[in-house]
């Protein structure tokens, strides 16, 4: 190797064996706690949210002086959307750094394996955004806590449908991941109990990039309305295509990525119309905790010059559960141990902006329902349930 | 008629499937170097227009001059760093761009943040025949695809230019014994390429969504397209493309969408055994 | 150039028995069995990818083979209730099976052709699986697969499924195996024919090497060992889904480690792994916990540009360099 290159290999090397020495090296401790989000790849944007709603929530805390005056430290990891990495993280922040309780978690398949590893360390998890019903029914975990569920999407959804929509035939378009099947499957039963026709349900992979023909067999198929089951970015495919060609529908719903600012800032006036479900949004928050959201969206702009979203909120309902249980604890000059924090956090009864917080006995949230909103003149309308509608629906639309 | 909307739809789709194709197979053709970053490159200059349509305001097909020029560059500084790859080239090149293309997704996910970005479409123009309707997207996707990919085989067929970057396409060693200067064509085939990444972007931009994670599928398609049609041949390229863009678009109608890729992968596979040269090759060795 | 020196041979020797004792002297070090066990793991996979590319061929399909083995493994377990000690070895010829059919129909194509055919080759069993619902859950995927069964040797009793010191031994083991295995690929009499393939296909075929046969013993081989790896995977994480499976990154990882530690020397792609995998988890992840992606995407690319022939290559340059 000549000069040049062997200075250049030294300069690389350097930082690596600084940074291998400074892993060994043990921090001293503040209440310690860990969160594991899909940072980089296909979910970042979500990872990203979740993780500004958590961080805000701990820097909340610290700014009012600690937690019984304990500073709160958050360790974020990247789970890269794959569960060994998930589980490799997890195990570094309950092994080498002892975190006292986990947050965050996007993906179903990634929060049961680091539920899993949560409950053999016993270390509680509060996972941000979990859905499916076999992580909490086909295992008891004491030390898993969620706060959200497929249930307070599906029920919402399928009533509004049924009660205020009443259509003679509807279209199912679902992702090939398990939250997303297991939701249209969900839907698809409770709306044929109700008396719809589905004669058109399709499944697609994640990444495609084009519902042209899918969309031309909706309108054969003479579809009312269309459920979508994509996320924020496959509706923004399918939204644009839709308005490109009219298909003849009369409602489009979506559960996720609909309801978002963002969306309807990407989207511009082809948002018109669309319905969506949200916990919570800038102006949606639950009755009684108006003064506290608007706080929220005004300190989180001011923090992270973005606007917030349900996701964030989610990330942010999640912590402050945790941070309330650790308060508790710490109040009662307990230490803080797996069995003292779970204690609390299956105590708990906040009124908070997303949802009104009780843990049942599997660790689900016992009264979280996301609202029905439909975007008229590029804000969020609350049209179901009725006791928190802001505004009636306009249906039929023409898309 | 609906078959006849199912074609357009592929048609248009295979149009952009090509565009992209284009530039990798230009590159890959006279460098040998497969590169994998192909797909982020893109999405530079897809995001490159976006802020350039964002805060301008003015009509987004203005920024394609804009990536014309700065592309190319971004594709030369490519061009520098895989001078510095030994042997085996070809095997080192495709790990090198592997490390790239990582390296610029969190780039931009530090730039451009995770969000999903559009160029909105302005709606409500379009062509319309009975039972039949061609957005604007379409046409000017088709219309794009169509003139690139058009002055490209006129460039590479009918200049002199073109016929030496043919030649180090065909056989390297070769051409650099008919006094061909191999390693200046790899120059030009790079800025070439750049320049059909500089088109590729803005229509992407608009007709699917920005994101930094997004590049592996175009990369995918175009390494996809350019060894089904066979390495630097622009008219079998289109020819894939629309073949691509049809069969999926057929595929999703009669199947449904869970069978679309199914179903390239067996067209893909089965045209690999029985013209593994490519679709519209003469079947040389 | 894939000779050993004594030095490198002394190295690879203390390498192996670090690797193997330095458990007891951290019991507890959690942490460090799961991601050394990974590497060893992801170990096993490069050294079988580079099995099938010693004869010349780079796919860029072996997820389809772990994908299948891991299914083949999940389905018996799941529906039968046999020991996984048992529906691996099993599943795994599911994988093997598609190598076969992959070997006879692209028997023809070489290089990028090959390589094209391969990465298309992952989406048949990918979306069949993913649609074929009432045997394989489709999207689904399947949870709560039973984990490594104990293991009872007279008192002693080895929990495979929940200790991670013995599972930790029980992957550093499979990695010795595979290292055994690569040896013999690169030094036995198969291994030259494979060699001679991968350099010079005309001239082999005229030395009187079997084309056919030899890559079709190395596909074989490759998408055997690929296979267990894919079933061993579904059991150690206990769940199984088409995208966590026939993941390009699957596909993916085990080429860039071999090429990383150099897919022609011995070590080569055992030494990728377990170089790259525990820096990227333990070193650049904590540390970096936003920007580790792109430092890892920097040091591939800085370390193949300067050892284009991998990390291995230039070990044993310099080791013979030290011992002359």
């Amino acid at each position: 190797m000549n000069k040049c290159r062997r200075f250049l290999l030294i300069v690389f090397l350097l930082p690596v064996i600084l940074l291998t020495l400074t892993s060994v090296l043990w921090a001293a401790e503040p209440v310690k706690l860990g969160e594991i989000n899909p940072l980089s790849g296909y979910l970042a944007k979500h990872g990203w949210e979740i993780h500004q709603g958590i961080l805000y929530a701990v820097e909340e805390v610290n700014a009012r002086g600690g937690l019984a005056g304990h500073r709160v430290e958050l360790l974020s990891r990247d789970d890269r959307s794959s569960p060994e990495v998930a589980v490799n993280q997890a195990q570094e922040l309950l092994y080498r750094e002892k975190v006292v309780g986990l947050l965050g978690g996007y993906v179903d398949s990634l929060v049961g394996p680091i539920s899993q590893l949560a409950a053999r360390h016993r270390v509680p998890y509060v996972a941000s955004a979990s859905l499916q019903s076999a992580l909490t029914r086909q295992w008891r975990n004491p030390y898993f806590f969620r706060v959200s569920k497929l249930e307070g999407i599906v029920e919402p959804l399928c009533q509004f449908i049924s009660q205020t929509l009443k259509p003679q035939r509807v279209a199912i378009l679902y992702m090939a991941t398990p939250g997303s099947t297991e939701f249209a499957t969900e839907v698809a039963g409770r709306l044929r109990r109700a008396g719809a026709a589905l004669p058109l349900m399709e499944k697609f992979r994640p990444g495609a990039r084009d519902f042209s023909v899918f969309l031309l067999k909706v309108k054969e198929a003479k579809a009312d309305v269309l459920i979508s089951g994509g996320f924020f970015p496959d509706n923004l495919i399918l939204v644009r295509q839709m308005r490109e060609r009219p298909v003849g529908l009369k409602a489009f719903i979506a559960p996720w990525g609909v309801a978002y600012p963002s969306f309807i800032e990407e989207m511009g006036p082809a948002s018109e119309g669309l319905l969506g479900l949200c916990a919570w949004n800038p102006g949606v928050t639950m009755p009684g905790t108006e003064k506290e959201s608007q706080a929220f969206v005004q300190g989180f702009r001011h923090r992270f010059g973005v606007e917030p979203n349900t996701t964030t909120m989610h990330g942010y309902t999640s912590a402050r559960a945790l941070l309330a249980a650790l308060e508790k604890v710490l109040q009662k000059k307990e230490p803080l141990t797996g069995a003292t924090i779970c204690r609390e956090l299956a105590g708990l009864d906040l009124l908070l902006p997303m949802e009104r917080l009780k843990f049942d006995a599997y660790g689900d949230p016992m009264y979280y329902q996301q609202v029905v909103v439909q975007i008229q003149q590029r804000k969020m309308v609350v049209v179901y349930p009725p006791a928190r509608a802001t505004g009636r629906v306009q249906y039929p639309w023409d898309f | 008629m609906i078959f006849a909307q199912i074609l357009i739809s592929g048609f248009s789709l295979g149009s952009f499937y090509a565009l992209i194709a284009l530039g990798f197979s230009l590159i890959f053709g006279v460098t040998h170097a497969f590169n994998l970053a192909h797909g982020e490159l893109i999405l530079l200059s897809g995001y490159l227009a976006y802020y350039l349509w964002k805060f301008s305001g003015a009509s987004p097909y203005w920024a394609v001059p804009v990536c014309l020029v700065v592309m190319p560059g971004a594709a030369l500084l490519l061009n520098l760093l895989l001078r510095g790859v030994k042997a085996p080239f070809e095997l080192n090149s495709l790990v090198i761009t592997f490390g790239l293309a990582l390296f610029l997704q969190n780039l931009m996910l530090w730039g451009f943040s995770a969000d999903y970005r559009l160029i909105q479409p302005e709606m409500g123009r379009f062509l319309e025949a009975p039972g039949l309707r061609i957005t604007e997207t379409q046409v000017m996707l088709l219309l794009l695809s169509l003139a690139a990919t058009g002055l490209t085989h006129w460039t590479l067929h009918h200049t002199f230019l073109g016929k030496a970057l043919r030649a180090a396409i065909q056989d390297r060693r070769a051409a650099l014994l008919a006094g061909i200067n191999v390693r200046r064509m790899g120059l030009v085939a790079f800025g070439f390429g750049g320049m059909l990444i500089g088109v590729a972007g803005p229509l992407y931009a608009q007709t699917m969504y920005l994101y930094p994670a997004g590049g592996l599928e175009a990369t995918l398609t175009a390494v996809v397209i350019t060894i089904f049609a066979g390495v630097g041949r622009t008219r079998a390229i289109l020819a894939g493309g629309w073949l691509l863009g049809v069969a999926e678009s057929l595929a999703t109608f009669l199947l449904g969408a869970g069978w679309r890729e199914l179903v390239s992968a067996v067209l893909l596979i089965g045209l690999l055994i029985f013209r593994p040269h490519g679709i519209l090759a003469k079947g040389e060795g | 150039m894939t000779g050993n020196s004594r030095l490198s041979q002394a190295l690879a020797l203390g390498a192996t028995l670090l690797l193997a004792l330095w458990p007891l002297a951290w019991p507890e070090a959690d942490l460090y069995f799961q991601v050394f066990g990974m590497a060893c793991f992801y170990g096993v996979l490069a050294v079988a990818w580079n099995i099938y590319a010693l004869c010349g061929a780079i796919s860029l399909g072996h997820a389809a083979f772990f994908g299948l083995g891991a299914y083949g493994s999940a389905l018996l377990s799941h529906y039968l209730g046999w020991s996984p000690l048992v529906t691996i070895p099993i599943g795994a010829l599911a994988g093997m099976a598609y190598g076969v059919g992959c070997g006879l129909l692209f028997r023809d194509l070489r290089g990028v052709y090959l390589g094209l055919a391969t990465l298309a080759s992952v989406e048949i069993p990918k979306v069949v699986i993913d649609n074929w619902s009432s045997l394989t859950y489709g999207s689904m995927g399947i949870v709560g697969l039973a984990g490594l069964p104990d293991i009872r040797l007279g008192d002693l009793v080895i929990a495979l499924g929940r200790d991670l010191k013995a599972q930790y031994y029980l992957l550093l083991l499979f990695l010795l195996m595979a290292g055994l295995l690569h040896r013999y690929c690169l030094f036995s009499r198969w291994g030259w024919a494979l060699r001679a393939i991968r350099e010079n296909e005309t001239a082999a075929a005229m030395a009187g090497v079997d084309i056919f046969r030899q890559r079709f013993l190395a596909i074989i081989l490759s998408s055997y060992l690929t296979g267990l790896g894919g079933a061993l995977y579904a059991h150690l994480l206990g769940l199984i889904e088409p995208a966590l499976v026939f993941n390009l990154h699957i596909s993916a990882l085990p080429l860039v480690l071999s090429i990383f530690g150099g897919r022609l020397q011995l070590y080569g792609p055992i030494l990728g792994a377990l170089c790259l995998y525990p820096l990227d988890q333990l070193i650049l992840q904590p540390r970096l916990p936003t920007g580790h992606a792109a430092v890892y995407g920097l040091v591939i690319m800085l370390t193949i540009f300067f050892f284009p022939q991998g990390v291995a290559s230039w070990l044993l340059k310099a080791c013979r360099r030290v011992s002359n």
